[in-house]
């Protein structure tokens, strides 16, 4: 048996690509050298169909008892791998194996090994208790029934749901919901925890103690595969992260690693009011000056403006005489240490919430 | 092949385990049905209305003096005209109410979200469609049992058959009924959308079984449709055994056809539901929304 938990190898997922969705395929299974009239016969010689490339060559070795986080924008194929690695969808191409198990051919056993966070709150029963959901997915993970209801009951305390346990989920809050879905994919104690964007939607404080929680799993031994677009969360938590965009594995490495490759660059942050795009324009024309990334904070007209450059003593007097034209002016300037999302910008050009 | 991962998992893989699961997969579905207050109108109100309009329509056909009921006895063989009706548009509800619920079934779940988290555990996934069908036999065996209850009660109908075999004759029709709401179940799921589907199977049901007229008065190539579809023989046997005192062997045409039905419905449900999973697998069917 390999000594990884999750394994995978070359994953390709193609789906149709549907028309008005902005799928754009990327490629054809085979080209029609002329555009064809579309036949009103519905039994004919089907046209090939466009495929879109959702995840496109993943490799991942993760290992036992790891926090590995997938990172990455919306799109980028995150959830893809992760369905694919918990059987909800089949491959293309490429192989993978959970806790050894291939996902294709021992689906059941794969499942077994796994305790997998899916759509967050919406995973639940809100007709039901919070209790009664526990009790009713307990059953179809095949805890026996002794055994379960020591197990809901330890999970009930654990998330701090004693007080509420017998009310039905719709009166329960986003956070409550979400400890709910997350006790679910604990109640059989699997060895593997997939958990897809699990801080999605929940205020600073209920992200702060899932975060807590998440750290306190991995001390229990379960390796887990964390998705998030919050930058912070993977560098916080993770062991190692995958930078996945355009369903590819940009880079892999610890986040200490990851951030070391940009060491040779200077991060300027900005903050300025009226800003323009062709102030960006003129920035990014600069040859000290690389991956220029602008974003509106908040509803007044405030922005801040994210730079990378190789030489910030050269630079800042031409930021500085390039920002303070036509009512643009400059806020406030920081020369900062590299960050993970910078890392991102490096590698992909954007970004991560574009 | 053992896992070697720690932590272990408590899942226990067994026969027992999966009876265990489909359990709680009925018992959730009876408790969410008992916790919207509609169940209430669905159980007492729906039995009266649907037939009522036909018992009105024949009240007024048959004229002021109901002379015209003996031209009805005389056609049907039928001296109770009302419950002719009830047992007919019973049936028609019956399917109708199948087709909604266990065809709609997984669709609801895929909408509520919880399909996928159901998907996600290792029980076996027939169990999905199988358990939702316990809470739908519960309240349909209490639908039938009220519409026999209100109609006798408002109606003055009195059965004068077996209600053992009129009993039979219900059990028999499950497998076909319930069967066509598997297939019905898998279709919406990779359709997204079935309502029309729906309305064709109960409309071609309304016209060709004779809920409330015999099928002998149908034209031939209508009568020979009439006897591919289970709802004929289903509302032929109830018939008789309700109101006919029909005898075991008077019942035996009706019941094998509703056999031979029920293995036929009950085998393309489960298969278009294989296909349907397996297809889902590929195209990503189940998460989406």
């Amino acid at each position: 048996m390999s000594a990884f938990a999750i394994e995978a190898y070359q994953l390709v997922k193609k789906f149709p690509a549907r028309p008005g969705t902005g799928d754009k395929p990327a490629d054809r299974e085979a080209s029609p050298a002329q555009p064809k009239k579309r036949s009103l016969w519905p039994f004919g010689k089907k046209e090939p169909k466009a495929l879109f490339t959702a995840v496109d060559g993943v490799d991942l070795q993760i290992q036992s008892g790891e926090i590995f986080g997938l990172l990455g924008p919306n799109g980028a194929g995150k959830s893809t791998t992760i369905r694919m690695l918990c059987t909800l969808l089949e491959p293309t191409s490429g192989t993978a194996h959970v806790n050894g198990y291939d996902v294709v051919k021992q689906a059941n056993e794969v499942r077994r090994s796994l305790g997998t966070l899916l759509a967050g709150e919406r995973s639940i029963y809100w007709k039901l208790t919070g209790r009664e959901n526990l009790e009713y997915f307990a059953a179809l993970y095949h805890i026996p029934q002794a055994m379960a209801k020591q197990r809901v009951e330890e999970l009930i305390e654990r998330m701090e749901l004693k007080d509420r346990a017998n009310e039905l989920v719709e009166k329960y809050s986003t956070g409550m919901r979400q400890r709910v879905a997350i006790a679910k994919a604990l109640l059989a104690r699997p060895p593997i925890l997939l958990l897809d964007e699990p801080t999605l939607g929940l205020d600073p404080q209920a992200a702060r103690n899932l975060r807590e929680l998440i750290a306190q799993l991995k001390q229990e031994g379960h390796t887990i595969l964390l998705t998030t677009h919050y930058m912070e969360e993977a560098d916080q938590l993770s062991d190692r992260i995958g930078i996945i965009d355009t369903g590819k594995v940009i880079a892999l490495d610890t986040p200490e690693g990851l951030k070391r490759r940009i060491d040779q660059k200077e991060i300027i942050r900005l903050e300025v009011t009226g800003w323009q795009e062709y102030i960006g324009e003129k920035l990014r024309a600069l040859s000290e000056v690389s991956n220029l990334v602008a974003r509106k904070q908040g509803e007044a007209d405030l922005w801040e403006v994210n730079l990378q450059s190789s030489n910030s003593r050269a630079v800042l007097p031409k930021l500085v005489e390039n920002i303070g034209q036509n009512g643009t002016r400059l806020v406030n300037m920081n020369i900062v240490k590299p960050s993970l999302e910078d890392v991102f910008i490096h590698l992909t050009g954007k970004a991560l919430r574009d | 092949m053992e896992a070697t991962l720690s932590p272990q998992s408590l899942g226990r893989p067994g026969f027992i385990s999966d009876l265990r699961a489909f359990w709680a997969i009925v018992r959730r579905e009876w408790t969410i049905f008992k916790r919207y207050p509609s169940w209430i109108i669905a159980l007492f109100i729906w039995p009266l209305i649907f037939p009522m309009m036909y018992i009105l329509t024949a009240r007024a056909l048959s004229g002021i003096d109901g002379s015209g009921l003996a031209v009805f006895t005389k056609t049907t063989g039928a001296s109770n005209f009302i419950g002719y009706i009830v047992v007919g548009t019973t049936v028609w509800m019956w399917q109708n109410i199948v087709l909604w619920d266990v065809g709609f079934a997984l669709r609801n779940e895929q909408m509520r979200g919880t399909l996928e988290s159901n998907w996600l555990s290792p029980t076996w996934r027939f169990s999905y469609l199988l358990g939702h069908t316990g809470p739908q036999l519960i309240t349909m065996t209490m639908f039938i049992l009220i519409t026999a209850l209100e109609f006798g009660l408002f109606f003055g109908v009195r059965f004068n058959g077996s209600p053992w075999l009129a009993l039979l004759v219900m059990l028999v029709s499950v497998p076909a009924i319930y069967g066509l709401g598997f297939a019905f179940a898998s279709i919406v799921i990779t359709a997204k959308e079935a309502h029309t589907f729906v309305f064709l199977v109960r409309g071609l049901v309304m016209i060709f079984c004779g809920i409330t007229f015999p099928v002998s008065l149908l034209p031939g190539w209508m009568q020979t449709i009439a006897t591919w579809m289970p709802q004929t023989y289903m509302i032929h046997g109830m018939r008789a055994a309700a109101f006919a005192n029909a005898s075991f062997a008077d019942l035996w045409p009706d019941l094998r056809a509703l056999l031979l039905f029920g293995v036929f419905w009950l085998t393309l449900g489960y298969l278009l539901f294989r296909w349907m999973e397996r297809r889902a697998r590929r195209t990503g069917a189940i998460g989406q929304y």
